[in-house]
């Protein structure tokens, strides 16, 4: 069973259901409105919404024929909060690739090209 | 299309850069280990422990750690390396953790302008080997997208 966070990204990779998210972000839609953007079948998009639905991304309505999408927020607020861990992670390194950089070039106009580690 | 930018945006990670060095010397901080260790970890970390092997299907595994947070590990496999202009890793934290078990692919390419380095870090999420061979060329087209959408984001932030 692989754990949620990746259930979630499984269903994100992918460029259609990710544009059937960014269009459920203004507002409720049916299966016909979804797919409408799209060159791909009925079912295709009824295919994907199933995947998105699967991973918590969508809720959908109960009504048989009808049965509006909706985006469920919450997954998608996990997805963020580990990517900003990983912002987080490489923006710092990159501030303290900065630095050793400058220290590089400054050993460098020093006339020590490489600096001596002891 | 605003909405979708973001959509897209959210599901993974953008980081572009400009180093005063030009991309042969920042292609070398992560091309040695050497390098690696006097940089990689955020604020806080040290990174003590760096191996790598830097060939395409090459292995490399680190460890950064702090006083409060211990020992994390780290690995991955190289998968493009071109130098001074792009490097391709699988990343993955080699110990139990909210992210472990989950792979990603970093691409990082750098641009020469004016003598500096502009880096532009693109990270994806990747699942196992398997399951990316079992989705066949579903996946390696949404990764080409995102590749283009990359080098838009990049080329909009250089102008």
């Amino acid at each position: 069973m692989p754990d949620l966070l990746s259930v979630t990204f499984s269903a994100l990779a992918d460029p259609t259901r990710r544009a059937i998210l960014a269009r459920l972000t203004t507002g409720e839609a049916t299966v016909n409105e979804l797919a409408e953007p799209f060159e791909i079948s009925l079912p295709a998009v009824s295919r994907h919404l199933k995947v998105l639905e699967g991973a918590g991304l969508i809720s959908r309505g109960r009504e048989a024929q009808w049965r509006p999408c909706k985006l469920e927020p919450d997954r998608l607020k996990a997805v963020d909060d580990w990517l900003s861990v990983y912002r987080r992670f490489w923006e710092q390194s990159f501030d303290k690739m900065a630095a050793y950089l400058e220290e590089l070039s400054e050993g460098e106009r020093n006339g020590r090209p490489k600096k001596k580690r002891r | 299309m605003d909405a979708q930018r973001k959509s897209v945006a959210d599901t993974e990670l953008l980081i572009v850069r400009t180093f005063n060095a030009p991309p042969s010397v920042v292609f070398a901080l992560w091309s040695s280990a050497e390098h690696m260790k006097r940089w990689m970890g955020p604020k806080g970390f040290t990174c003590p422990e760096m191996a790598i092997d830097l060939r395409v299907g090459g292995h490399y595994r680190g460890m950064i750690k702090s006083a409060d947070r211990g020992e994390n590990w780290f690995a991955g496999v190289y998968r493009e390396i071109v130098p001074d202009k792009r490097l391709v890793f699988t990343f993955i934290w080699d110990n139990d953790g909210p992210s472990a078990g989950l792979e990603m692919v970093v691409t990082i390419t750098f641009e020469e302008r004016d003598g500096k380095t502009v880096q532009t870090l693109h990270q994806a999420p990747f699942r196992t080997v398997e399951r990316r061979d079992s989705h066949g060329g579903g996946w390696s087209e949404a990764f080409d997208k995102q590749a283009v959408y990359a080098e838009t984001i990049a080329k909009e932030h250089a102008a």
